[in-house]
């Protein structure tokens, strides 16, 4: 008899996520991943049909995982800043804590497996961005704009931020450390650009 | 209660799949059943209702492939 063993499945995802961050897809394989988790490959199988089955099913728990994380303490009804700042914040705190899980995603990006992620992240999220967005313009604090537009104002600098943060340099090999004073600092630049 | 039963068998192309399936699928003891032909184990995974493995075995030792109880 074999019982569900959360330890076992926690290091086969976690392990799974690193290596796809690190490797990419085409290399991936259950047998290495089950050496890398430090189980056997029948483990693996207990849990999961395939490497189609595993990816999907930890893409779909990561988009989760993602999604749960951005819109802790955030209310589609907030005031534009405030809703924004909460946003970054969140948004800040789970790249820094899931650096690989950013990684895993950007791999999964260009694959099938992009659908079922896409997927998740949609239902949850895209209602809350959405209705979000929609009440700042109705109460008059932003202008109506495409959602490319909104996004790299709204977000993309914070992504920079990061990157800049995970290669440990910015621009000519400056060195560069993500900090709440400099997050602060560019979002007062982004309010004053999005805010009427 | 469900039990998954994993077996490493050389069931290794879609022709090899096509014979056992028959043989499996007619089994009423067995909810579902997967073989991962990408893997060098060409897995063979079934979630049955009983745990008998030695079932497994022998249904697929009868089309003449091979199957072994892959340990954990």
């Amino acid at each position: 008899m074999r019982y569900r063993d959360e330890n076992k499945i926690q290091a086969i995802r976690e392990s799974a996520i690193e290596m796809v961050a690190n490797d990419g897809l085409e290399n991936f394989g259950i047998n290495r991943l089950a050496k890398a988790a430090g189980v056997s490959p029948a483990t693996i199988y207990i849990y999961y049909k395939d490497k189609e089955d595993l990816l999907t099913s930890i893409s779909i728990e990561e988009a989760l995982k993602m999604t749960r994380a951005t819109l802790k303490g955030f209310d589609p009804e907030m005031g534009f800043k405030e809703g924004l700042w909460v946003q970054w914040k969140n948004r800040a705190a789970f790249a820094l804590d899931n650096h690989q899980s950013a990684n895993f995603f950007e791999q999964l990006r260009n694959s099938a497996y992009k659908d079922k992620m896409l997927e998740t992240i949609t239902l949850e999220f895209r209602q809350a961005m959405g209705s979000y967005v929609h009440n700042a313009v109705k109460r008059g604090e932003i202008n109506e704009m495409p959602l490319e537009v909104y996004w790299s104002v709204a977000f993309a600098p914070l992504y920079s931020l990061i990157k800049f943060h995970n290669e440990g340099q910015s621009l000519d090999g400056r060195k560069f450390k993500f900090s709440e004073k400099v997050m602060k600092q560019t979002f007062d630049c982004v309010i004053k650009g999005l805010m009427k | 209660m469900q039990h998954v039963l994993i077996f490493k068998t050389n069931i290794a192309t879609p022709e090899a799949r096509s014979k056992i399936a028959p043989v499996l699928d007619q089994q009423p003891f067995i909810d579902q059943w997967t073989v991962d032909m990408e893997d060098v184990d060409c897995v063979l995974r079934v979630v049955a209702a009983e745990p008998v493995p030695d079932r497994i075995i022998a249904l697929i030792n009868a089309s003449a492939y091979e199957c072994a109880e892959l340990e954990d």
